[in-house]
């Protein structure tokens, strides 16, 4: 075993207390890029910050949600948008958008998350002057902030319709008897109260008889237990999976592509994933809302202080059918009678509420 | 629900087994987590350019074992606090792979490979006629029948060996170890680095069966391996069983999930409750068995 000397280890000591000086008079420097982001942001004429509840890459919601603001703030000159990731640290997020809210350099804070409204509003209590943009959450009678909700009460059950008429159509892994699976990977209000029952009507709609098998993750990133969750449900006899489990979706996928299954995407299209195996994705257009409302909050028509619910009858909420992946793996008969389910929520002949309150 | 519990166990079981060699020769190799990362990330890329899985299996090691290396550099070499390097070794893995998958492929978020080749499933469609034997050793991944010939890999390596010998003496006894003339810090690192190859391994297992890489795939199960090892008592076969566990709780609380009217989420405690309850067995079997030892000490 080879023994250092004192010498040698005196060098070393010398060499580290360099490097940390080094990084000491770096630091400085380094300071006066991130107060020049700032200073751009306060001389803009309406500056918009956008708070990401976890992180942009990866997240097709928040990617929506940050191309919806950037458009907006490219149809008003003198408009900055900076853009805030907020990691996956739910506690951490009150203190972050205090930090943001603290800098008052921002005309709006978007942010897009069901937790979000009460954040803003906690922070709204220290900083009264700052306005919110609240997508994906619903919290009215704030003066600080607008919220947009979106009808997930019709968004679930045009998923679980869906899933009853595949499962029960001639489709290749269609299987006797409708029991589709629904795996979340965690429960929270939204979960338990809108998304599952609307999934399990949507179902039943097709057949009165259908089985709902619910699983829940337990987080949002571990696609090896979310195999064998699948596996479990389709060892159980279900055909088809809606899985709103984040990073636990590429588990699903891999279950079913082993076991000969099928797969339903939410929120935005997830055809590309795999190829005949995602047969149906619902889409919410979070982007085009963000957009509309942040051109309504520049130009000072976004009347904070209220909230709206936006469903399939607005345009906001539906079912992506135009996909060539879709066309060529789902039966037409199938697509059809998905289409004239669309129309009938579309034209208000079937209503689906969506609560406001969880 | 126990086929399902031999393909949860298995990463566990690879991590475990290796994490055991570094344990017996004293040193807490507390980086599993991270080094499960590294192969899982190394084994998938290595596999979708190859085309093979058996490359990707080698990558995933290597990866694992050149991580390893890193961790023996500064706690062994540099003797850098052990429990820091560790856990800088997990943040080293956890941070660096975003940023090699951003410059390579233009995101941190999920990779996929749709033309990776799927883990071979062996034989399938052979049966003892008994359900739970086929269910525990028939048609799973080509992974798990790895994991299954480690097991006895480990025991005569550590039991059977001067090797083994050698390596459990520098974790029981280094000064007597040194004084016969064995090189305690080269068996030490030899351990540790065999502890990365065998972490690379269950990483490249868990992303080559799923096709994927996603931040965080690990999910823990380097934090499960190192708690299987004390669950198993140090020992290859209480290993197997430790891994099992874990395995067969997991897969129970998910299959209770669509029988039972119990909210998903209390069962998924349920693994966690039976892991407290194991380790407070095992704690006091295990200073019953010392009690018994120092009586028979004192009075024979």
């Amino acid at each position: 075993m080879k023994y250092r000397t004192n010498a040698q280890r005196g060098r070393s000591f010398k060499l580290f207390g360099l490097v940390c000086a080094a990084l000491l008079l770096l630091l400085p420097a380094a300071q006066p890029a991130a107060l020049g982001a700032r200073e751009t942001a306060t001389e803009a004429d309406f500056s918009v910050a956008v708070f990401v509840p976890g992180v942009v890459e990866g997240s097709p919601t928040y990617e929506m949600l940050v191309a919806g603001v950037r458009r907006a703030a490219e149809e008003r000159p003198g408009t900055e948008v900076r853009v805030i990731e907020g990691g996956f640290n739910q506690a951490e997020w009150p203190q972050s958008m205090t930090s943001l809210a603290a800098t008052q350099d921002y005309d709006l804070i978007v942010t897009s998350n069901p937790s979000m409204p009460e954040i803003a509003a906690e922070v709204s209590l220290s900083f009264p002057d700052q306005r919110f943009l609240v997508l994906d959450g619903y919290l009215a009678g704030n003066p600080s902030l607008y919220t947009v909700l979106f009808n997930q009460r019709e968004q679930a059950f045009l998923s679980g319709y869906f899933a009853g008429l595949v499962s029960t159509s001639s489709m290749e892994h269609a299987r006797p008897g409708l029991r589709a699976g629904l795996l979340a990977g965690q429960e929270y209000p939204i979960m338990n109260r809108v998304i599952r029952p609307a999934f399990e009507l949507g179902l039943q709609s097709v057949d009165p008889a259908a089985v709902l098998d619910f699983r829940v993750l337990g987080n949002w990133y571990d696609a090896a237990a979310a195999t064998e969750l699948a596996n479990s449900m389709l060892d159980n006899g279900a055909d088809v999976i809606l899985t709103i489990s984040g990073g636990g979706n590429q588990g699903v996928i891999s279950a079913a592509r082993t076991k000969g299954a099928y797969v339903l995407w939410y929120d935005s299209p997830g055809y590309d994933e795999a190829p005949g195996i995602v047969i149906g994705s619902t889409e919410v257009k979070l982007d085009e809302a963000a957009y509309l409302r942040t051109l309504d909050a520049i130009d000072g028509e976004l009347a904070f202080g209220t909230g709206e619910v936006l469903g399939v009858g607005d345009g906001f909420v539906g079912f992506d059918t135009g996909h060539r992946l879709f066309e060529r793996h789902v039966p037409q008969q199938v697509r059809a009678e998905l289409e004239a389910m669309i129309t009938r929520l579309r034209d208000g002949d079937l209503r689906l509420e969506m609560p406001t309150q969880f | 629900m126990i086929f399902n519990a031999v393909e949860i166990m298995t990463p566990i079981l690879l991590a475990a087994l290796g994490g055991l060699f570094a344990e017996l020769a004293g040193v807490l190799n507390i980086a599993l987590e991270g080094l499960i990362l590294a192969g899982a990330f190394a084994g998938i890329l290595a596999g979708a350019a190859s085309g093979s899985l058996v490359v990707g299996m080698l990558a995933g090691a290597l990866a694992g074992g050149l991580l390893a290396a890193v961790f023996t550099f500064f706690s062994i070499r540099l003797r850098a606090n052990i429990f820091i390097t560790g856990l800088a070794v997990n943040l080293l893995a956890a941070g660096s792979i975003p940023f090699i998958s951003t410059w390579m492929f233009g995101t941190k978020g999920v990779l996929r490979f749709p033309d990776l080749p799927r883990l071979p499933r062996l034989l399938e469609g052979v049966t003892s006629g008994v359900g739970f034997i086929d269910s525990l050793l028939f048609g799973h991944s080509a992974t798990v029948y790895l994991a299954w010939l480690l097991v006895p890999l480990a025991l005569v390596a550590l039991y059977r060996t001067p090797f083994g010998l050698r390596l459990r003496a520098v974790g029981a006894r280094e000064e007597s170890v040194i004084i016969a003339g064995v090189d305690a810090v080269a068996y030490r690192r030899i351990a540790v680095l065999i502890s990365g190859v065998a972490a690379g391994l269950a990483g490249a297992a868990i992303s080559l069966r799923l096709g994927v890489y996603l931040p965080n795939i690990s999910a823990g199960r380097g934090w499960i391996a190192l708690v299987a090892i004390y669950l198993g008592y140090r020992h290859p076969i209480g290993i197997l069983i430790a891994a099992l566990l874990f395995g067969f709780t997991e897969s129970l609380a998910g299959a209770a999930q669509g029988l039972l009217a119990i909210p998903g989420t209390v069962l998924l405690g349920l693994p966690y409750a039976i892991t407290v309850v194991a380790m407070i067995t095992y704690s006091a079997l295990r200073a019953r068995g010392l009690r018994r030892r120092r009586f028979i000490d004192a009075h024979f």
